[in-house]
């Protein structure tokens, strides 16, 4: 393939040649006789001239046929697929269609060609967000794409997740099909809304069962808008796009120990009630409580 | 509408609005704002003797619900508990008939509410027939509605400013009631118990206006 290019590109810049110096003939032709050919013996010195000027063309060609030689002609008829039927567009916007097509293909085949280079090196380079340590064999063995799930695979995670914890109920709504949002009732403490994107937590927000089920107002109370900010931090630090199902695991589990959030005192101080605020953190690793001025 | 606890603060020596007074400078101090004042009042009917078995009827307001009234129904062994529209008000006005109020027992709790974090605190003045009675404190803790979860919680507050006055164990109303979700029928029934308590204490005691 890599040869054949060259050999084409050689080809293609013979033929370039050849056709500007077919081009200067023609110009030599046409301007005949100039004065820069002197008094004596003009008509000579352009015989000259244009014997020269063949000789080059003739080379050129010769040039040419040998570069076109050596090429192999291409097996059959190109395919285009579905791309044939857009020269039967006959709208003149539409007609530049082609020229887009081709450049986002481009663009795709180099954002494939891009993302395997990172994905060597960030599996030669990898770094743990999460504290558990994962041999390199059971990772390779878990390793899916983020981005693009089928809705089977995010449903058998929350399924999962659902069994894992009796006392956290999940109700799941897909405005958007691949992408479900899931209601998260944690006994009857509290409740939250969990956007998933793919397999990634996107955003979560915690209310009280009394509240609107929208994940776009916050909760009236102070405890719930904490616990919320808590919730993004520790989204935000069980985010690993490596193992995106263990990072929506752990941010779970961690978020099942919520169900002591007003019934449990800080670790710390011992006491219920700092600021108003019951322990609103639970530390990332113990699942201890403390409170935000404790932790 | 959370967990509340209804608690009596004792007078001790002093009178009913410099009680209110020092709970408010302490409130205050912890951070509290005052958002407006509170009101709850219970009138208590009986049935007329005609009717046969006595049967009372305590009608209370609340001023956390103003478009409720709730009423307890007592005969004999059974209380019945209702939670209806203002209409109800009119309907006991057209059962004068079977039902009288004695003007003597009109109970009210009221003063100034505040807001510090999620709580709600009111400091409440108890009037029977406009005589003071005591000092009713409200603590309310609105994200939760489960009382045994958040009873610790609430008794450290309630001891954060009553200091020793402040409670040990739940209310008795509220005790069998631990693992159920909160309702305000709950409040109105804790408010109905120190009604009645207040009601029987004996005319001259705490009556300092």
């Amino acid at each position: 393939m890599e040869r054949d290019l060259a050999q084409l590109n050689v080809a293609l810049n013979s033929v370039k040649v050849l056709r500007s110096n077919v081009r200067s003939v023609f110009e030599s032709v046409g301007n005949g006789l100039r004065a820069d050919h002197g008094d004596d013996g003009k008509e000579n010195k352009y015989i000259i001239e244009l014997q020269e000027l063949l000789t080059t063309v003739n080379n050129n060609l010769r040039d040419v046929e040998n570069a076109v030689a050596s090429l192999t002609p291409p097996p059959g008829a190109f395919s285009l697929g579905n791309t044939t039927y857009l020269a039967q567009e006959t709208t003149q916007e539409r007609q530049a269609l082609y020229g887009q097509l081709v450049n986002s293909y481009k663009w795709t085949d180099k954002i494939r060609e891009y993302s395997a280079l990172a994905g060597n090196i960030l599996q030669t380079n990898s770094f743990n967000k999460t504290y558990k340590t994962l041999s390199t064999t059971k990772r390779r063995k878990t390793q899916t794409s983020n981005h693009n799930v089928s809705p089977e695979v995010i449903e058998n995670l929350i399924t999962g997740i659902d069994r894992l914890f009796p006392d956290v109920t999940i109700t799941t709504n897909r405005p958007f099909v691949p992408n479900p949002v899931v209601q998260a009732s944690l006994g009857r403490v509290l409740k939250s809304i969990i956007g998933f994107k793919g397999l990634m937590i996107e955003w979560v927000v915690v209310k009280a069962h009394a509240e609107a089920s929208d994940q776009w107002s916050d909760s009236r109370y102070k405890v719930f808008q904490k616990v919320t900010e808590n919730c993004h931090a520790a989204m935000c630090h069980f985010h690993s796009p490596m193992m995106p199902d263990l990072a929506v695991r752990s941010f779970m589990h961690w978020f099942h120990s919520y169900n002591t959030l007003f019934s449990a005192p800080c670790k710390r101080c011992g006491n219920h009630i700092h600021n108003n605020l019951p322990a609103t953190w639970r530390d990332l690793r113990t699942l201890e409580p403390y409170h935000e001025e404790c932790k | 509408m959370g967990v509340t606890i209804l608690t009596q603060f004792p007078t001790e020596n002093r009178t009913g609005p410099q009680t209110i007074d020092v709970l408010s400078k302490r409130i205050s101090a912890l951070g509290a704002s005052q958002q407006g004042q509170f009101l709850v009042d219970c009138e208590t009917y009986t049935s007329a003797p005609q009717l046969g078995h006595q049967r009372i009827v305590h009608v209370l307001h609340n001023s956390e619900q103003p478009a409720t009234v709730f009423s307890i129904l007592e005969s004999g062994t059974k209380t019945i508990p209702l939670a209806t529209d203002g209409l109800f008000d009119l309907l006991m006005m057209k059962m004068s008939s079977f039902y009288t109020s004695k003007k003597q027992t009109k109970a009210e709790s009221k003063g100034p509410r505040f807001e510090i974090g999620d709580f709600c605190v009111k400091l409440g003045t108890v009037t029977i027939s406009s005589n003071f009675k005591g000092i009713l404190v409200e603590v309310e803790y609105r994200p939760c509605v489960v009382p045994v979860m958040c009873w610790d919680l609430m008794k450290e507050f309630l001891q954060g400013f009553l200091g020793l006055s402040g409670p040990t164990n739940p209310p008795a109303y509220l005790q069998n009631r631990m693992q159920e979700i909160y309702s305000p029928l709950d409040t109105v029934h804790q408010y109905l118990e120190h009604f009645t308590m207040f009601r029987k204490m004996p005319g001259g005691v705490g009556m300092r206006p």
